[in-house]
């Protein structure tokens, strides 16, 4: 049997999608009502769900307050269920230690702290074979619902490199894999780069095509979150009957 | 907008467990359709290559016709094939890596006009498999269904034919749609290509064998074999250590018994095997053919078994108790392959009384393969008795366990031409070629021990007493069709590989070295190019091309030929054809050969001049020949002697090749293929006239005809060697020569600059160039052309052709560049296992041709050698030459000048070294670890290295240095004596002007400047 063909040479790639094309996305706000904000999101058969805290006063030890802006505290953790074999993973491990430290950077860079000092900002996102992108993506929509002042939206999305070229919003498959594979969240109004990640090796040559597919999905799932946020103030208008 | 859907796979894990898994899948609107007949083009977005528009149906294959009748697919014939991507990706994942490439080659190429759909991401052909439904009877229904929209979606216009093997599928789709048609492969092929026989042989054989397949399997009885075990067990049983994973290496002396296997990395390491293990016998083999990679189940020691005693004395590696000589070995048998590979192989025919022998079944027949390992191949053909003379090429389809040899199917044939059955000349080609067989003289000259005679000349005086030269040149379009299995092959090849000891051929030998090789005496096949010239101006009157058959009468090499052209007629013992004549005969045919090479000399001097006239450059390479022994140890290195008759073949064949050029760029001006030489680059000319500069010499380099004027008068009578260095300096700033079709150029750029000829081709080595056969294909159809008829066979459009050139192109410089390295190794070779310290000859004479700050660049001229030698080592110490001349390296320093570098030591002593000085040096090798190894120099002594009995290269012996050191102060003294006598006269004069006697600041500036006279070194060489 031969290797699996990431990219045909008519440009599909295994799931029928071209190179910069983005999985499906759909995402819904304020799915819990006693978080302060809250969203779900699906991208492709990826799927997260964040909850915002905050900002609220310093829990636990206060020696932890910040004096001139709030604490952002991440969290992450992945369902049991989320993977191809069903296997338990317990709090703290190693991988969701370092999902959450990528997420508190991502949004301590996004969010405008310095207007809750001493406070304290929880997010915790839940993830079905959690991604980053997804995670960021589903946590900009939450903290977004808690009404938390933010710079910008911050948008993620993956990039990998396969033959020459460039292919966003990696699927699983294509993950697993093991090329080059490159993360990176987005303030897309100002096209300042909030987190970027990369595994494995690839030329430099190369970068600035991998990271332009990256930017431009990104761009597009700006695009796509406003949309999804401008639907749920005006349902959210509705409902209040003016 | 995208669609998405979801797929479900179920896998099964190496546990054994099943796995669900769960895979996105896109479906779009719009996928191209590359159809011509499509009513929204914007929409498809056609990128690539479309269907051609001229085909009355479109045609797509089911699944199981790709996977099986690839090979008739790829007919260029076979015209608006749509592959569907179901079935491409079902010949990935069943039949392997090279079948799914060769598909993918096929849907790239532009010559072949087929296209491949995307139905699985196309909303409206993408059907999800059902419940409980097979995979065969989903994609056949996918291909169905996605044919059934294509022909919807081209607007009903252009019928479609589904070719299928399920017989199912017919009954039940056949009627359902109408314009969608739905047959077997073999009934398309009848009704749709009645003509296309090599297509219908191809597919009788295929299916027959797969018939017999069926039959076999069902019969079942009697197995030969053991079953292969399944995928999973021998996994298992590697990982387990139970079975060993390796390579299976079938001794060819032993073929039917012997068999090693050679173990693969992991395996070897967990087991203490240390050597290979046997497998002996075809049964233990188990269907296994040499190269597959194999698992391996060891036998219990009581049944090792050992080597084959004649064989064994060489290694006997297997454990140390080492008692007799066929101590047993690891012995094994084979329970499984992991990978088959299998290719394409040569086989024979068996002869007509074994045929009968095997039995009446006559359509099976067991050919035998070419190479002893691979064993006997049973292919059914019902051709057996018109292939009975022929080789063909096999492929392996299967071998199933219950039966003893593999089962094929036969791709092509190959003419064959042994003691048995002789090749002849057919008589229907003897009616359209031109006989020379009797009326002219025709000879070959080439180098000894040439195999590939590609080009004969023969020269005549006509009735009116003009001359006639012909060259003639081996016919190879002849026997290589266009777009056959040769002809593919060479095209992909593109040249013959000429390395030091051996050469990779780009035509199978039977014709390279025998077919179309015009040897002497024999009668071959010939491409002619016949001129008329003036008896005495050597102008050409006439012209004539066309298809010959020539018996060649001489086969002659260089230096044979260029004794009788010198008068000398003691080589005659030398020529083979002379041997058993008798005196007479023989004083008459010698006679009228030296006249035939006089007289083409003379001819090819006066084409020579005429191509001077215009500025033809005579260009300067090294060339080493690397004589071997029978041993194939290096004998000796030889720089290449130019002969006057090397020039006189080389005048016939560019001026043949010009002629032809000029016939095809007017015959077809927009696709013919040409051969350019653009200008160089002046830049690139700078290192040549600084270096000639130091010699006084002016280059003038503006056009090819003052470059050339230039070099010729740049020579120093004492020594050639500098006119030899110069004109190679002048030979590396030309930029390469290149094939180009001329629909891509303007026709200013056809010009050849090295050959100063404003057109130029290559025609006149078809055996070793695939350039030549494609000119021979355009000079076939020009002549068609010019007599009104139709012209066989569709020749390359501009565009292929510019693509073919480029491939060309690229080959070439890849064969020079091999070529290049591989004379450069053995030159390594040569003097590796050579003592540098006392081996005669490994000191030799160099002459210095650039200067470098740390060091001088050399060329040995004995060896045709270029390299580095350095004046500064690596401890810091430079080089100093001793009153003896011999160097040392002493502390000191160097200092470079324009033309020269001074090295001067700590204590004073100091030597200086000139462009174009000859130095002796020693030649040793540096090994290195990582890369090959390369030439070191070593200069021992600042004076010219004098060999006992003087080589060929010093014709005329430079002037000794000791001589003209003697002359220039002579003259010096001389100068001297004259400055006193004019001394003499001032001082009368002074004496009568009444002035300040003594001498004067000028005359003492003078005196100083007459001193510097006594550095030989400006009026060395003038």
């Amino acid at each position: 049997m031969a290797g699996l063909e990431l990219l045909s040479d008519q440009g599909y790639r295994v799931d029928g999608r071209r190179a910069g094309e983005l999985r499906k996305i759909q995402a819904r706000m304020g799915v819990f009502a006693q978080a302060d904000g809250s969203a779900y999101i699906e991208q492709g058969n990826t799927k997260a769900l964040a909850v915002v805290y905050g900002p609220h006063e310093i829990r636990g030890s206060r020696a932890r307050a910040l004096p001139d802006r709030a604490l952002v505290n991440c969290q992450y953790s992945s369902a049991t269920f989320s993977t191809g074999e069903r296997k338990r993973r317990p709090h703290g491990d190693r991988k969701s230690c370092e999902m959450g430290l990528q997420l508190r950077q991502t949004f301590e860079a996004a969010i405008l702290t310095q207007l809750h000092p001493r406070s304290q900002i929880d997010i915790y996102v839940q993830a079905d074979g959690g991604t980053y992108a997804a995670c960021v993506n589903a946590a900009t929509l939450a903290v977004l619902d808690a009404g938390i002042p933010m710079r910008d939206f911050v948008c993620a999305c993956s990039a990998g490199f396969v033959d020459g070229t460039a292919l966003a919003d990696l699927s699983h498959v294509e993950e697993a894999a093991g090329g080059p594979q490159l993360a990176l969240a987005l303030l897309p109004a100002s096209g300042q780069i909030a987190l970027l990640e990369m595994d494995a090796r690839l030329h430099e040559d190369h970068l600035e095509r991998v990271l332009e597919a990256a930017a431009q999905a990104a761009r597009d799932v700006h695009t796509l979150l406003d949309r999804v946020v401008r639907q749920h103030v005006r349902e959210a208008s509705i409902l209040l009957g003016d | 907008m995208l669609q998405k859907r979801e797929k479900v796979l179920l896998l099964r894990t190496f546990q054994g467990r099943t796995l669900r898994i769960v895979r996105e899948h896109y479906l779009r609107p719009c996928v191209p359709c590359h159809s011509p007949l499509c009513p929204q083009p914007a929409a498809c977005s056609h990128d690539g290559k479309l269907l051609s528009s001229d085909v009355t149906h479109y045609v797509i294959p089911d699944w199981k016709v790709v996977q099986d009748y690839l090979e008739i697919l790829e007919f260029p014939e076979l015209k608006g094939i749509i592959f569907m991507q179901t079935a491409c990706q079902a010949v990935q994942h069943q039949r392997g890596r090279r079948q799914y490439n060769k598909l993918r080659n096929l849907l790239k190429d532009a010559r072949h006009d087929c296209i491949l759909f995307a139905n699985e991401f196309q909303q409206c052909c993408y059907l999800p498999r059902e419940r409980g439904e097979s995979m065969e009877k989903w994609q056949t229904r996918s291909i169905y269904n996605a044919a059934v929209w294509y022909y919807h979606h081209c607007q009903d216009r252009m019928p479609i034919v589904m070719v299928t093997e399920d017989e199912e599928a017919i009954q039940q789709y056949g009627s359902e749609t109408e314009g969608v048609f739905v047959i077997t492969f073999k009934n398309y092929l009848d009704n749709f290509w009645p003509d296309l026989k090599a297509a219908h042989e191809l597919c009788d054989s295929i299916l027959q064998s797969r018939r017999e397949r069926e039959n076999e399997s069902q019969e079942s009885h009697g197995k030969e074999y053991p079953e292969h075990l399944p995928l999973e067990v021998l996994e298992a049983g590697i990982k387990s250590g139970r079975y060993i994973q390796g390579i299976l290496n079938v001794n060819k002396h032993r073929a039917q018994i012997e068999a090693f296997v050679r173990l693969q990395g992991a395996s070897s390491k967990d087991s203490d095997l240390v050597s290979d293990i046997l497998i002996h016998g075809m049964k233990a083999r188990n269907r296994s053919i040499h190269g597959d990679v194999v698992v391996v189940e060891l036998l219990p020691k009581n049944e090792w078994k050992g080597r084959t005693v004649a064989l064994c004395e060489n290694d006997c590696d297997d454990k140390a108790s080492g008692e007799s000589p066929s101590e047993p070995m690891p012995t094994g048998r084979v329970v499984g392959i992991l990978q088959k590979n299998w290719r394409d192989y040569v086989v024979t025919f068996p002869s007509k009384e074994e045929v009968q022998s095997q039995g009446k079944n006559a359509q099976k027949i067991l050919v035998t393969p070419w190479d002893y390992r691979i064993p006997k191949i049973r292919i059914s053909t019902q051709q057996a008795e018109t292939l009975q003379d022929f080789r063909v090429v096999v492929r392996i389809d299967s071998w199933e366990s219950t039966s003893v040899y593999p089962n094929g199917h036969f791709m092509c044939e190959m003419p064959v031409n042994t003691p048995e059955s002789p090749w002849k000349v057919s008589p229907e080609e003897e009616q359209k070629r031109k006989d020379l067989r009797k009326s002219h003289l025709v000879f070959s000259i080439d180098p000894k021990g040439c195999e590939d005679v590609d080009d004969t000349l023969s020269v005549r005086t006509l009735n009116n007493g003009n001359l006639e030269l012909g060259v003639h040149i081996a016919d190879v379009t002849h026997f290589v069709a266009p777009n056959s299995y040769i002809d593919i092959e060479a095209r992909t090849r593109a040249t013959t590989y000429y390395l030091a000891d051996r050469r990779y051929d780009m035509l199978p030998s039977v014709l390279s070295a025998d077919l179309c090789s015009l040897l002497g005496g024999v009668d071959r096949y010939a491409v002619s190019i016949m001129w008329e010239l003036d008896k005495a101006s050597y102008e050409i009157k006439k012209v004539w091309y066309g298809r010959t058959i020539i018996r060649s009468a001489y086969k002659l090499f260089y230096e044979a030929a260029q004794e009788l052209l010198d008068g000398n007629l003691s080589v005659v013992d030398d020529i083979p054809e002379f041997k058993d004549l008798d005196e007479k005969s023989r004083q008459a045919k010698l006679e009228e050969l030296v006249w035939a090479i006089g007289k083409l000399t003379d001819i090819a001097r006066h084409v020579r001049a005429k191509r001077d006239g215009c500025g033809a450059l005579e260009l300067e390479g090294v060339e080493v020949c690397v004589q071997l022994d029978d041993k194939k140890n290096i004998h000796d290195l030889i720089p290449k002697q130019p002969l006057e008759v090397h020039e006189t073949v080389a005048e016939c064949m560019i001026l043949a090749n010009h002629w032809v050029a000029k016939k095809i760029w007017e015959s077809f001006p927009h696709q013919a293929l040409l051969r350019q030489h653009p200008p160089p680059h002046q830049e690139f000319f700078s290192e040549l006239r600084e270096c000639a500069k130091a010699k006084g010499f002016f280059i003038d380099t503006r056009s090819n005809k003052t470059l050339a004027d230039s070099l010729d008068n740049a020579n120093d009578p004492h020594d050639p060697i500098v006119n030899r260095l110069l004109r190679s300096m002048a030979t590396q700033a030309m930029s390469n020569a290149l094939y180009f079709s001329t629909g891509s150029c303007a026709e200013e750029e056809f010009h050849h600059y090295g050959l100063a000829l404003d057109k130029y081709t290559h025609f006149t080595s078809p055996i070793r160039r695939y350039s030549d056969i494609v000119v021979h294909r355009l000079l076939m159809a020009a002549i068609s052309k010019d007599k009104k008829m139709e012209i066989k066979g569709n020749l390359f459009s501009n565009k292929d052709l510019e693509e073919l050139c480029r491939h060309i192109n690229n080959r070439n410089q890849a064969a020079q560049h091999s070529q290049k390295q591989s004379t450069e190794l053995f030159q390594c070779m040569y003097f590796k296992d050579k003592d540098p310290a006392t081996e005669e000859r490994c000191i030799s004479d160099g002459v210095i041709y650039s200067i470098r700050t740390n060091g001088v660049l050399l060329f040995i001229p004995r060896f045709g050698i270029k390299g580095a030698a350095y004046l500064k080592n690596k401890d810091g110490l430079v080089i100093s030459c001793g009153p003896d001349s011999c160097s040392e390296w002493k502390p000191g320093s160097l200092q470079r000048f324009q033309n020269k570098i001074t090295s001067t030591t700590t204590d004073g002593e100091s030597v200086t070294f000139h462009l174009f000085d000859h130095v002796t040096v020693r030649i040793s090798i540096q090994a290195s670890r990582c890369h090959s190894d390369t030439i070191r120099l070593e200069i021992i002594s600042n004076k010219p290295y004098k060999i006992p009995n003087t080589e060929l290269i010093h014709q005329s012996s430079p002037l000794l240095k000791s001589e003209l050191v003697k002359e220039v102060t002579k003259s010096v003294e001389e100068a001297q004596l004259a400055q006193e006598v004019k001394v003499n006269i001032i001082q009368e004069e002074y004496q009568e002007y009444r002035q300040t006697k003594g001498r004067s600041l000028y005359t003492l500036l003078e005196e100083i400047r007459d001193l510097a006279l006594l550095d030989v070194s400006n009026n060395y060489g003038i």
